[in-house]
């Protein structure tokens, strides 16, 4: 199955050789050389991922982010020329799922978006989870908290699963990153701290200080059953 | 006088003075004080005598009976003698004394009608002899007056002055000792300033001064380290605007290569061959440019926001394990060491280990982890040649292909490697260094302080 990217880019070679390459990697590429023009595009045509750069022209790269995020779970991956950890959080927190910073090669990339699009595979998909207060319904992707539904991404969906269905053991950081992300980019823990974070906001009561999910000091996350 | 500090030459020189001065003083107390004190008990036994002659002179003129008692009714105390000499005779009356001790000449000045008087030890005590012609007859009358009390006071004051002298001398040289310590004190501020700048922390600065005398000193050393610390900055940001400046068109060049090398069959020949170079050197570009950023932005960042504690053990084994090809053995000791630190650098620098092992040593043979002596400690064994002496501490130097030089593979690095190894350690204030391996190959073995608890 093909997947299409949208690719939001505003250098013109940059557009071009990285849609040359996808393509080549199996992905049918669309591009948009501005933040107007990528809204008006997904707001006509759909797409299973968007490849966005955070310095465009006009609607900058995080605006975009966050306005996508409003209308829906589409995943994002920004490309940032940017690795600065504040640039990279503040991305994150947009809404984007993952980041690549430039120069990527588009066999990396690649292998992330077929990552961030797979399935959940493995067992117990039909199981309904109950911790608390919350329900989790793998099999159709929901989240419910006291009877009414919590909206999460897929990334957020697929971290809280991982979590929930860890039985109450900890599950290490880079456990969660290889399993979620499906990438062995072991060690960037802004990645992972900003999604927690953006999970625990919806489904803790308190989400400074989470019940739930539960920080083990040194070594990764944890869910109470 | 190169010998002694400056802080000890002047503690030394104000003890110094203080001595001299303290003693001339004591020297001047005590002439003043024993002068008086001698001429006033002289002038009362001399009186006293010349009462006592008085007295003698009439009982001989009499021919007296009592003149044994009269002499015994003169002494004064125990200690104090009288003697008369008459003719051949001497009498002597009060403590028994051999007249033969007494000088002759202070016996005869007294029989030849003059009075004199002089101190004398007699006996182990010391006494003023006073002697007085006998009117009326050739004889002399001598009296010895005991000392005893003046001596103990003068042994007392002479220790007194001493002491002070000795104590005064002491005084100035801790007084001198503190004084210049407290005066080169910013010396000392200064000091351990510039070792910081010297130690790599740029924003070291000296307190502002309210002593006029140093606040220039702290102005001029503060402008120049500022500048010092502006330059670096500058200099690090340039590296850094560079290497941003190249992101794009290097992302262009590495996709395009890989469209390329991925339709490398249908450019044969020639082209082919210029292919292959071109886009393995667009890699390397790549790579190079990667570490420059990072080496540039770890210049720039001071402070670390992401320190968490991480189980090195458990670090080094993820590294390992999420390397493509055969893994090395990790051997991790057990509870294995737990430090401070920044996850992702950590990552960096275990990995370029690894890499350089494998790129240049012929591979990794082992890599430990274990704790010794409140430091994290992870050794990468290589099947290396070894790294010369000479070399050690060049490996870490940015652009430095040491032992590499001249064997310029197709797969060189980007020479950043070791020196953001280097800089990551360093950032967790630990250590890098190469020793031999045991058996041949290098040890690359790094340092990093364990955390508490």
């Amino acid at each position: 199955m093909e997947f299409s990217v949208l690719l939001v880019e505003d250098d013109e070679h940059i557009r071009q050789a990285l849609g040359l390459a996808l393509d080549d990697e199996g992905f049918a590429v669309h591009d948009a050389v501005s933040g107007e023009e990528a809204l008006a595009l997904l707001g006509t045509a759909t797409f299973d991922v968007v490849l966005l750069d955070l310095m465009l022209p006009g609607v900058d790269g995080l605006e975009v982010c966050r306005l996508l995020r409003a209308r829906g779970d589409l995943p994002i991956i920004i490309v940032t020329a940017r690795a600065d950890a504040a640039d990279v959080i503040a991305g994150l927190e947009a809404g984007a799922d993952d980041y690549v910073t430039k120069p990527l090669v588009a066999s990396v990339l690649a292998a992330r978006i077929r990552a961030l699009l797979r399935r959940r595979g493995g067992g117990r998909q039909d199981e309904v989870i109950r911790i608390g207060q919350l329900e989790i319904r793998p099999d159709v992707g929901t989240v419910h908290r006291s009877g009414s539904e919590v909206h999460v991404t897929r990334t957020e969906f697929r971290l809280l699963v991982e979590l929930a269905s860890a039985g109450g053991r900890i599950v290490t950081r880079e456990q969660l990153l290889q399993r979620v992300w499906g990438y062995d980019y072991f060690g960037d823990t802004r990645l992972l701290d900003v999604h927690i974070r953006r999970l625990r906001r919806k489904v803790e009561e308190n989400p400074d200080e989470p019940t739930l999910v539960v920080t083990v000091r040194g070594a990764g996350y944890r869910m109470d059953v | 006088m190169g010998r002694f500090s400056l802080r000890w030459r002047v503690a030394l020189a104000l003890g110094l003075g203080s001595v001299l001065l303290t003693s001339a003083v004591a020297v001047a107390i005590w002439n003043l004080t024993s002068g008086y004190m001698l001429r006033q008990r002289e002038q009362s036994a001399v009186r006293q005598a010349e009462v006592n002659v008085r007295l003698v002179a009439e009982a001989l003129r009499n021919d007296s009976d009592g003149l044994n008692e009269l002499l015994t009714g003169l002494t004064t105390g125990p200690d104090s003698t009288v003697l008369l000499f008459q003719g051949g005779q001497v009498l002597t009356s009060g403590r028994q004394v051999d007249a033969q001790v007494l000088p002759r000449r202070l016996v005869d000045l007294g029989r030849a009608g003059t009075p004199a008087s002089q101190r004398l030890v007699v006996d182990g005590i010391p006494v003023l002899a006073v002697t007085l012609p006998i009117e009326s007859t050739d004889g002399a009358y001598v009296e010895l007056a005991p000392l005893v009390q003046l001596d103990r006071t003068f042994r007392f004051l002479s220790g007194l002055l001493v002491a002070v002298t000795v104590i005064s001398g002491l005084l100035g040289v801790v007084l001198g000792s503190w004084a210049s310590r407290r005066a080169l004190r910013p010396l000392t501020e200064l000091t351990k300033a510039a070792s910081r700048i010297a130690g790599g922390d740029l924003r070291a600065r000296l307190p502002a001064q309210t002593d006029p005398d140093l606040t220039p000193l702290a102005a001029t050393f503060n402008s120049t380290a500022d500048a010092l610390e502006q330059r670096v900055r500058r200099d690090a940001r340039f590296a850094g605007d560079v290497s941003h400046e190249l992101r794009s068109p290097l992302t262009t060049m590495v996709n395009a290569a890989e469209v390329l090398r991925r339709r490398r069959v249908e450019v044969p020949g020639t082209a082919g061959r210029a292919l292959d170079l071109l886009t393995s050197e667009v890699d390397r570009f790549a790579r190079m440019v990667v570490d420059l950023l990072e080496i540039s932005r770890a210049d720039q960042q001071a402070e670390d926001p992401t320190l968490e504690t991480i189980d090195l053990g458990s670090l080094v084994r993820n590294v390992v394990a999420a390397r493509p090809g055969e893994q090395a053995p990790v051997h991790a000791q057990d509870p294995s060491p737990q430090v401070l630190g920044d996850r992702r650098r950590l990552d960096r620098a275990v990995s370029n280990l690894l890499d350089n092992a494998e790129r240049h040593a012929g591979g990794v043979l082992r890599v430990t982890v274990f704790s010794c002596e409140g430091q994290a400690r992870i050794e990468v064994d290589d099947a290396g040649p070894g790294v010369p002496p000479e070399l050690r501490d060049r490996i870490f130097d940015r652009f430095d292909r040491g032992a590499r030089a001249g064997s310029r593979g197709a797969d060189t690095g980007s020479g950043l490697g070791l020196a953001l190894v280097a800089q990551h350690v360093q950032r967790h204030g630990g250590t890098v260094r190469v020793e031999d391996r045991p058996g041949g190959g290098a040890r690359f073995v790094v340092e990093i302080p364990e955390a508490d608890g």
